[in-house]
């Protein structure tokens, strides 16, 4: 089981993604315990705020977008969690074009 | 700075500046009632207290050097993300040593005489609301935005960026949202958000151009110039002129923006791609600037500040119908057969974008 977060958006409209295997972690029961926590249901549409990013989270089945301001509390330590343990991969916003 | 003083100041301009300059540009004023003794019909209006006739529709955009009144408020995050954090510097105090803090007072103080002195609006909201920021915002934070209130900026992570205060376009380029904010609106989704972005990126570029004194071929119209560190195989973030050009790195990948409609690209990611698909736009601005030459707030940055306050442009505002209005304002301004709109009506074709009939 994976978990991703991609982040999009910020001055340089840079994506980034990272993902966890959940089935590689250690501590699998914690992380378990943690997404439990998460209100994927509950996020209110936010209006979007120049410049600032914006997270895509995803855990099968479950998917929800926050803005950078509802990052808190569980969604919070997802994040972190899931950054702290992995590196991320640049992927760009879009198709990528042949030139 | 005192080089352009005589060579760029029409006498009309002079009439008007020490007309009504007195109080607020008190070195302007000054140095226009200098300039006027040699000018006598001009002298002349003024002692009357009239404008010449043709004053009225040319704002002054003379003497960069001259001082506009700008009420900064540079506060410190210290490395958290609380909002506004510690107040470190306010207008009229001194440097405080801090590289961010003081980056950020002077960007915020060229951004406020540009948009004063070429312009004539006072600060974001054109009454002179005092300009706030906060630095130092979060851990290794690689971002700068505006949240409606106040610009914040990151320090970076050090290994891909180095602090975004470092970069005056970064600084004028979250002005301007504010200013966007209080004008046109801009949707920030989908075409009309990538037009939010572009008139960042214009204003961020013109004052940089205007800050250093630089004609439209001497700029580099590169947004974000020297906030990468080294290791970064890039130049800047974008490129107005040649987007998709700015970087091409091992880690960063290769500047993804689109410099024609044909490229334009459809995504969920980044508001539909807002920060990609202003390339379109910001070239278009950067090939009629460079085509009339000269300095580019002159002529460009004043047909696009009369497009975003003219009160025509809807909050979801499309780029065929943004193109339309910038060739309207350009035609009021400076006559449907100018050059300026003949340059503006070309560079819009060369991006594949016909502007709408408005
Ligand atoms: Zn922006």
């Amino acid at each position: 089981m994976d978990v991703s977060v991609s982040r999009s958006g910020g001055i340089g409209g840079l994506r980034l993604v990272w993902e966890v295997d959940l089935d590689r972690e250690p501590d699998r029961e914690s992380w378990e315990v943690l997404l439990h926590d998460i209100p994927w249901d509950e996020v209110p549409p936010a209006p979007p705020e120049p410049d600032r990013f914006i997270y895509r989270i995803r855990c099968e089945p479950h998917e929800a977008t926050l803005a950078e301001r509802q990052v808190t509390g569980p969604w919070r330590e997802l994040v972190d969690r899931v950054r702290a343990r992995s590196e991320p991969r640049r992927a760009a916003s879009g198709p990528r074009r042949a030139r | 700075m005192t080089r352009m003083r005589h060579a760029i100041v029409p006498p009309y301009l002079l009439a008007r500046i020490a007309a009504v300059a007195d109080e607020r540009y008190p070195i302007a004023a000054d140095a226009a009632r200098r300039s006027l003794v040699r000018d006598a019909p001009v002298r002349e209006w003024r002692l009357r207290g009239e404008l010449p006739p043709f004053a009225h529709d040319r704002l002054p955009s003379v003497l960069p050097d001259a001082p506009s009144s700008p009420d900064r408020r540079i506060s410190d995050a210290q490395g958290s993300e609380t909002l506004p954090g510690r107040l470190v510097r306010r207008e009229g105090q001194p440097a405080t040593g801090d590289d961010a803090v003081d980056e950020a007072y002077d960007g915020l103080g060229d951004t406020h005489r540009m948009f004063d002195r070429v312009f004539g609006r006072d600060s974001i909201d054109g009454t002179g609301m005092p300009l706030e920021a906060t630095v130092h915002y979060g851990d290794r934070y690689d971002n700068a935005f505006w949240d409606g209130e106040r610009m914040v900026f990151g320090d970076g992570d050090g290994e891909i960026f180095s602090g975004f205060t470092n970069s005056i376009s970064v600084i004028g380029h979250e002005l301007a949202h504010g200013v966007t904010e209080r004008t046109a609106n801009l949707r920030y989704q989908g075409q009309s958000g990538a037009l939010n972005e572009h008139v960042s990126d214009v204003f961020g570029a013109l004052v940089e151009q205007y800050t250093l004194g630089q004609d439209a071929g001497a700029a580099t119209w590169l947004i974000g110039e020297g906030i990468f560190t080294d290791a970064v195989e890039g130049r800047a973030l974008r490129s107005m002129l040649e987007p998709g050009t700015a970087y091409d790195d091992d880690v960063l990948g290769r500047d993804p923006q689109p410099a024609h409609y044909d490229d334009y690209i459809q995504t969920r990611e980044d508001n539909g791609g807002v920060h990609l698909n202003s390339g379109i736009p910001n070239r278009a601005f950067a090939l009629a600037a460079t085509a009339l030459g000269g300095f580019a707030w002159e002529h460009m940055g004043r047909i696009w500040y009369a497009t975003l306050t003219s009160g025509r442009l809807a909050v979801d505002t499309g780029f065929h119908r943004f193109a339309g209005e910038t060739v309207r304002a350009a035609s009021e301004r400076f006559g449907a057969d100018s050059r300026e709109t003949r340059a503006v009506r070309e560079a819009w074709a060369a991006v594949g974008v016909a502007p709408e009939e408005v």
